[in-house]
């Protein structure tokens, strides 16, 4: 399979039937990654093969042999559903505590046993 | 000796910030834009710029996407607790639903049936009373179960089989739960399912006196709903619409639904079942698809995709809406339960569209046999052999027993949306509902893997559709909200 820009970085490579992805685990987390394999699911499957302080190795396994096009669209909808899931982990981060304590303001003065 | 270590934060970490702090939010992606989404389901549409910028604090507060995110509680400008208070209000109101449980109490009266749809599962074409019919020992137990029930608005509905094949025990049960009531006094409904074939005065009578409203079946013209509902001898279709001109005289427009299946028959034929809908006198109809529980269902189902049912679904929202904007009232209720999903405080009571699921808790069937189901689905599932939704018998379990047992814990336990895998990070989930029963029979558990859910791409499909409307039609979005 011919390589284009994208299979020019060092950090992917595409195979007959898998496409294998180095990243940057300053960059993303391995909860994010697992999150965007979950979503593609359809389309691939991730398999994490080591992971590491400086790299992340990555297989996204694609359901049959397929030609250059397809690969590169399951790698652009990986990587763009990654970045999603990189924002969604921030907010979760950020919002914890003041979600916790929306959910603790909004049941404390409720009662769920009836006291007769 | 050490120190003692403070066991709370200093008070200069709770110091108001300068900026905005961001409140928990969702995000999904539609075409080239996100829609934001938060606990008390209020939405915003945000270009990708402005996510990144609203995430990383570079929002200018001169925007008007700022003061839209801060009136709908996406951003929080100060420590003040007037916001917070206010989210958690609203939050309290969208989830107060569940201590109101169950609402809806369904009684098989019969499984006898004088019709043979293709799509049913659960019916029997026999003059076998003493097997198929609900006894009356039963059908008390189960209207003392029913006051049990937290929620102060009950709702009896008749389910079959024909449950006018076995009138006597609705009756009864009409008069021995309006007994019960005089002293419990709840909002107390009642609704006969029926084909209709075998109405007569006298139950239409009873009815009126009893305020209680007929639902029916309505599939389409007479051609289609002939050969989706075969009855003995007869047009199903001729005795439907006979029997609903008779009860509309008796009981009034108002007391009498009509509910159509989507089969592969049916798929090409939305615009025309729409305008059998409104010749026929009705000003709502709901696309309901093809349940896939039992044999035969689940054979039709493979015979048509989700995505032929979203076209499905689309072309006839967009023949209602033409109807109205032609001046003919006419609302499609799936589309009305999800709008109320998005715009109404306390949301809705549909079943399929609850987290934590419906099941045991918005309804529960009390079978002919005196077994007690978490779900309607659930009692189709069992004529499969499949029973883990039985959640007892009425003469061996306590309505304790029944309610607080594993065989429904488990399930609303499992499937809870919050917790669940994609769906917790969806922005659609305030909107959603988990479905264990649907899983458990299209993916064989509870949850299912969403990637692959048919039921997780028709909500999606649908969520984006009505959202792409409300926000680029004003016309489509004015009849819409009309309907909430």
């Amino acid at each position: 399979m011919s390589s284009g820009n994208l299979a020019a970085d060092r950090h992917v490579v595409f195979e007959r039937d898998r496409i294998l992805l180095t990243l940057d685990p300053a960059v993303y987390g391995l909860s994010a990654i697992q999150k965007a394999g979950y979503r593609l699911a359809k389309r691939c499957t991730l398999l994490v093969s080591a992971t590491g302080a400086r790299e992340i190795h990555l297989s996204l396994l694609l359901p049959a042999q397929v030609d250059e096009q397809v690969a590169r669209g399951v790698l652009l909808e990986f990587l763009r559903e990654l970045g999603d899931q990189q924002l969604r982990e921030q907010v979760r981060e950020e919002t914890k505590g003041i979600r916790e304590l929306v959910l603790a303001h909004a049941f404390s003065n409720t009662d769920l046993v009836s006291r007769e | 000796m050490n120190a003692l270590k403070p066991a709370f934060s200093d008070r200069s970490a709770f110091a108001p910030s300068e900026g905005y702090r961001l409140l928990p939010f969702r995000f999904n992606r539609i075409g080239d834009r996100y829609i934001a989404t938060n606990d008390v389901g209020e939405y915003v549409f945000l270009a990708p710029s402005e996510l990144t910028d609203l995430v990383n604090y570079r929002l200018a507060p001169t925007l008007p996407v700022y003061r839209e995110l801060q009136s709908r509680h996406f951003i929080l400008e100060d420590t003040s607790r007037v916001a917070v208070d206010l989210l958690a209000l609203k939050y309290r109101s969208r989830v107060s639903r569940v201590a109101e449980f169950t609402a809806l109490h369904m009684f098989v009266v019969t499984l006898r049936c004088d019709h043979s749809c293709h799509y049913c599962q659960v019916s029997r074409q026999t003059e076998d009373r003493a097997n198929f019919d609900m006894s009356r020992e039963h059908a008390e137990q189960a209207v003392r179960m029913v006051f049990r029930s937290p929620a102060r608005r009950l709702k009896i509905e008749f389910q079959g089989g024909e449950p006018l094949l076995n009138f006597d025990l609705i009756r009864h049960i009409v008069e021995y739960a309006t007994l019960l009531n005089r002293d419990e006094r709840r909002d107390l409904a009642f609704v006969i399912a029926s084909n209709l074939s075998r109405l007569t005065d006298e139950i239409l009578d009873f009815c009126r006196e009893h305020r209680v409203a007929l639902s029916t079946s309505l599939d389409g013209p007479q051609d289609l709903h002939d050969k989706q509902r075969p009855l003995r001898g007869g047009s199903s279709h001729a005795a439907a619409l006979g029997g609903i001109e008779r009860a509309r005289r008796t009981l009034g427009n108002d007391a009498v639904s009509a509910l159509m299946t989507t089969t592969p028959d049916a798929i090409e034929r939305v615009d025309e079942i729409i305008e059998e809908y409104a010749r026929t006198g009705f000003h709502s109809i709901f696309l309901r698809a093809l349940s896939p529980y039992g044999f035969a269902a689940r054979s039709l189902v493979r015979r048509y995709d989700t995505d032929d049912w979203v076209a499905f679904y689309k072309r006839g929202l967009r023949r209602v809406l033409e109807m109205n904007r032609a001046g003919f009232r006419m609302r499609e209720e799936y589309t009305a339960i999800l709008l109320q999903k998005i715009f109404s405080p306390t949301g809705t009571g549909y079943i399929d569209l609850q987290s934590p699921a419906g099941i045991g808790i918005a309804g529960i069937v009390y079978n002919y046999d005196g077994s007690v189901y978490a779900s309607d689905e659930g009692r189709m599932l069992a004529e499969m052999g499949e029973t883990q939704f039985m959640l007892g018998h009425l003469d061996k379990n306590s309505y304790e027993e029944m309610m607080t047992g594993e065989q429904l814990l488990a399930p609303l336990d499992a499937t809870v949306l919050e917790s669940a895998p994609r769906c917790s990070d969806c922005a659609f989930m305030p909107y959603c509902g988990a479905d264990p029963v649907f899983h458990q029979a299209t993916m064989g558990d509870w949850l299912g893997h969403k990637a692959f859910s048919s039921f997780c791409a028709k909500q999606t499909a649908v969520l984006e559709h009505l959202f792409e409307l409300l926000e680029t039609d004003p016309g489509a979005r004015e009849t819409m909200l009309g309907w909430i």
